[in-house]
């Protein structure tokens, strides 16, 4: 019974993200003008631009905290299902609560709590999408055996997967409409194996009531 | 027998074998036990194994490469890279924006229910221990 309402109420929640999360699908179309053609230069500026920072963010976060960001995506690649069932739970959540706490926007109170769930919300994807970028890393080009990892002499280390992951997701991102819809999912297993890691703690969220034996 | 020699047992049984016929206290501790040497190499690669390894050449090579091209990209599109982040940020907070223009006319029942099954969910979700490591 627990386990019919908890995939009933993944999937309203997965229909719920979809909806709103979406993008808005265009038939891409090669460009026939000056205007269309530059129009697509300066999106794919954009990307790259952005996937730059995303390559500074890795490795500066990797640099901090290597083993939390390992132990997440160790958990986005044994519990695949549970993080993104917990990434759409979690997004849908986020938006839920932001509406919430917009209509407390005239009592004052309402522009902190928007704040602060903003940033947690940053906060959580931007470490979530990093360990799915060493997840990713670690299935593309992870050492398979001890002897295969010694002869590597750069690829090896939870830096160089980070590095590996950012440059195949960046790559996948400049295709039109598949790009937009990976980072999505990306993202959505991002936040899921963040907050299922506690962002790599492995803490619990919630206390444990136990009766005195 | 001292506790000296039964604590270097203990920790090295391999190395201090003789120990074992000479102490009865240990013999009939250690004495059942069934022992084998284990190859660590056979043993499958942990995932914390060379995971300290910085491989600097790697991480400045791309960086650089990546920052050409974004910088090359920006210059034929004519904007700045700056211009460019600035571009991405403000399509995410439109983004955002229309997924709460979207959802904000929900009913008043409606909009608590969902909420309530939403962060319920949540919470059941949360619940679970993290597997990873013990997997």
């Amino acid at each position: 019974m627990r386990k019919a309402l908890l995939i009933s109420l993944t999937l309203a929640a997965t229909v719920v993200t979809a909806l709103v999360a979406a993008p808005l699908f265009k038939t891409p179309v090669p460009p026939a003008t000056f205007g269309e053609a530059a129009s697509m230069m300066t999106r794919t500026a954009v990307s790259v631009s952005l996937l730059f920072v995303w390559l500074i963010t890795a490795v500066v976060v990797t640099l901090m905290s290597g083993r939390e960001v390992r132990y997440s995506s160790i958990e986005v690649r044994t519990s695949p299902l549970h993080c993104f069932a917990l990434g759409l739970v979690a997004v849908t959540s986020f938006v839920l609560t932001a509406i919430l706490f917009s209509y407390l926007i005239p009592f004052v109170v309402g522009i902190p709590l928007l704040v602060a769930l903003a940033v947690f919300a940053v906060l959580t994807k931007v470490y979530g999408t990093i360990a799915v970028f060493h997840a990713i890393g670690t299935i593309v080009a992870g050492a398979r055996s001890r002897d295969v990892m010694l002869q590597r002499r750069w690829l090896r280390g939870d830096l160089a997967m980070v590095i590996i992951g950012v440059l195949v997701l960046g790559a996948i991102r400049l295709i039109p409409v598949i790009g937009l819809v990976v980072w999505g999912i990306a993202s959505v297993f991002g936040v899921g194996t963040a907050l299922a890691t506690k962002f790599g703690r492995r803490e619990p969220w919630f206390l444990m009531l136990r009766a005195a034996t | 027998m001292n506790d000296d020699a039964c604590q270097r047992f203990a920790e090295n049984p391999e190395g201090n074998a003789a120990h074992l016929r000479e102490c009865a206290k240990c013999a009939a501790i250690y004495g059942g036990v069934q022992t084998h040497p284990v190859n660590v190499d056979a043993l499958p690669l942990a995932p914390w194994e060379g995971a300290a390894y910085r491989s600097w050449p790697l991480v400045i090579g791309v960086g650089l490469a990546v920052l050409a091209i974004a910088l090359a990209l920006c210059a034929a599109a004519g904007i700045s890279p700056f211009l460019a982040i600035a571009i991405e940020t403000q399509t995410q907070v439109s983004r955002a924006a229309f997924v709460y223009q979207k959802l904000r006319p929900l009913g008043p029942f409606a909009f608590a229910a969902l909420f309530i099954a939403v962060n319920s969910l949540l919470v059941l979700l949360l619940r679970r221990a993290p597997r990873g490591i013990d997997a």
